[in-house]
């Protein structure tokens, strides 16, 4: 992920955060400090390049800054003027307030000195820029630990799991890879050993997460199995994209919005179907069709049987 | 190229060695990189400060002599240079290089690196033995969140196209207020300059890339910002009595209300459950299929029968 060439302002800003960063860890391997800013070796070289020919007014070695990196270890002196740590943009301490309120949110309740510290920060930063930024995950993290050190040990996971999909509490041994947030809500990308698929878990949704002793591998080739449906949008057609997690584009005639929505989970695009009845049509495969009017029969016939009860 | 950036380096390092005010014939005097006409000297160093300007870096404006309007000066002051949260613990600088580490890879991720790269510089060891605990990941790749962030800092208005429940644009102009994220989504909260109200939009309903209006600085945000109240819902609470099959639909029976203790004959249990919306509710039961049986309001069991013949028609 090394960023192309930066143009003359993003630069000058790395130089002036390069000179603090060197003067606290003198001696620091050029690779070491490549990777600290996310440069290649040889775009690092050209920015210390041009931060030897930087310093006070008169530039004689007396006021250039002084590098030393041939070694391919790099210390420097004579930058006594921008050792200071600059200061926090306020888009920076944006972005840092906002991911205080996440880890707050999904710190482990005994960690009460930790909330504590992230609350002092959050205050101190918003008297700063002011209330203008908050997030609020919907997350229940208490299983946040274990998965993490089971990420780390390399460790599989039981998990018990209530699908919304499935409408089903279940049992599953997974193999956790990565915790990410994903429309905000905390999930879980694992291998599920009982679904015998990649899966995307919500934290929130996690009953009970217990590391297992086993260590399972992980297919190279996630088994697809996706399930593509027709679907043609007649009505409330923002919801109804958003429904079927559509990317929705600006429509530019008043025909139905014709597309192709694809899932790993036949019972999802089902449900949303029927959630979508008056707004949606299924236009293929035929067998996604005869799945929605055997569905629509069943539940018809409740309402039908049940009158008389009612 | 690269004299630019030597240029900005060199003028940062003059203002900011300088006790006094320095006029701008010495800058171009004695700072390495101006040249040209004085007419080209001048728009480089208009150009350089609003330059380190928007790298948060703020040049004073001064005179030497108040009794005289001579030649003004120039300087930046250390203090307003230099990393601004103060003293902080080991503790805390794990803290906030988690916050900003969370960002890596997502939208926001160039402000993160620096950011990172500044909390670093300070030179105190994270405390790592924290890390375990913590390590959070936001996956925002919606590049209008930065959009966003950055013209709240600058207060700077925007223009958008804004996608409607017909998925027509509708143009946009917002002073921005505050981002928040709710229910799994990112928003934008501010005043409509065409509406003159307050609004609330939601950033992946936003057609395209959101545009930068006119200069920094043309609004005040007001001292209290309740993006709060943009969330209340005014619609009247409705409750709907539903019967739920036995040990299916769990997130109506955690939002729900028990009535009858017992399952039935046939497996069922009856439940009062409230809602606001009719037509996403309807949806919502419609989503559950045959494990849900709507008894009352008769308006919502009517619509839910209709939907379902209607459903046998087409498919059937």
């Amino acid at each position: 992920m090394v960023k192309s060439q930066s143009n003359p302002v993003e630069k000058a800003s790395r130089l002036l955060d390069l000179v603090p960063y060197i003067s606290t860890h003198q001696g620091i391997a050029l690779s070491d400090l490549a990777a600290e800013f996310n440069l290649s070796e040889s775009e690092l070289l050209s920015d210390l390049n041009t931060l030897w020919m930087c310093g006070l007014p008169g530039y004689t070695p007396l006021e250039l800054i002084d590098l030393e990196f041939e070694s391919g270890y790099v210390s420097i002196r004579n930058a006594e003027v921008l050792q200071r740590v600059r200061l926090l943009t306020k888009q920076e301490l944006v972005i840092i307030l906002l991911g205080l309120d996440i880890l707050g949110s999904s710190l482990n309740p005994d960690r009460k000195d930790l909330g504590e510290a992230i609350n002092k920060l959050i205050f101190k930063i918003k008297s700063i820029v002011g209330d203008i930024a908050t997030a609020n995950p919907i997350v229940d993290s208490t299983h946040r630990a274990a998965i993490t050190q089971a990420i780390q040990s390399r460790r599989d996971l039981e998990i018990k799991y209530h699908s919304t999909i499935r409408d089903l509490v279940s049992d599953r041994l997974i193999t956790p890879l990565e915790i990410s947030l994903d429309y905000g809500f905390e999930v879980l990308h694992a291998y599920c050993h009982t679904a015998e698929g990649f899966r995307t878990f919500r934290l929130d949704n996690m009953q009970s997460v217990i590391i297992s002793l086993s260590t399972s591998g992980v297919p190279k080739q996630p088994a697809s199995a996706d399930y593509h449906w027709q679907i043609a949008i007649t009505s409330r057609f923002r919801t109804s994209s958003e429904r079927f997690r559509a990317v929705f584009k600006m429509r530019e005639s008043n025909q139905p919005e014709r597309l192709s929505v694809t899932s790993f989970s036949q019972d999802w695009l089902l449900r949303n179907a029927m959630s979508t009845l008056a707004s949606v049509e299924v236009e293929g495969p035929i067998s996604a069709r005869s799945m929605i009017a055997e569905k629509c029969r069943q539940t018809l016939e409740l309402y039908e049987s049940g009158r008389s009860s009612k | 190229m690269s004299r630019k950036t030597e240029r900005l380096v060199n003028l940062t390092i003059a203002l900011l060695a300088t006790k006094r005010y320095i006029t701008k014939s010495e800058i171009f005097r004695t700072v390495d990189g101006y040249e040209g006409s004085d007419e080209s000297k001048e728009r480089m160093f208009e150009r350089d400060k609003d330059d380190l300007r928007n790298l948060g870096i703020e040049i004073e404006v001064g005179t030497f002599d108040p009794l005289f309007e001579d030649e003004s000066g120039y300087r930046i002051k250390p203090e307003n240079y230099q990393f601004q949260l103060g003293e902080v613990s080991a503790q805390e600088i794990t803290v906030l290089s988690l916050a900003a580490e969370a960002w890596r890879g997502a939208s926001m991720g160039p402000a993160a690196l620096s950011a990172l790269n500044k909390l670093h510089a300070i030179g105190i060891e994270s405390d790592s033995e924290l890390l375990l605990d913590l390590a959070p990941a936001i996956v925002s790749q919606d590049e209008n969140l930065a959009i966003a962030i950055s013209a709240i800092t600058t207060k700077t208005v925007l223009s958008f196209a804004y996608l409607n429940e017909d998925l027509q644009t509708q143009s946009r102009t917002l002073e921005p207020y505050a981002v928040t994220s709710r229910f799994g989504h990112w928003y934008i909260f501010g005043q409509d300059l065409d509406r003159k109200s307050l609004r609330i939009f939601r950033l992946d309903r936003i057609s395209g890339v959101l545009k930068l209006q006119g200069k920094s600085g043309q609004y005040q945000i007001p001292a209290k910002v309740d993006i709060n109240s943009a969330f209340t819902n005014p619609e009247e609470l409705l409750t709907a009595t539903l019967k739920l099959r036995d040990g299916r639909a769990l997130n109506l029976r955690v939002r729900g209300k028990q009535i009858s203790e017992a399952v039935d004959s046939s497996g069922w249990q009856r439940f009062a459950i409230e809602y606001r919306d009719i037509e996403r509710f309807i949806e919502e039961v419609l989503w559950y299929g045959d494990d849900v049986i709507v008894e009352e309001p008769a308006e919502l069991r009517t619509e839910v029968i209709k939907r379902l013949k209607e459903g046998v028609r087409r498919y059937g």
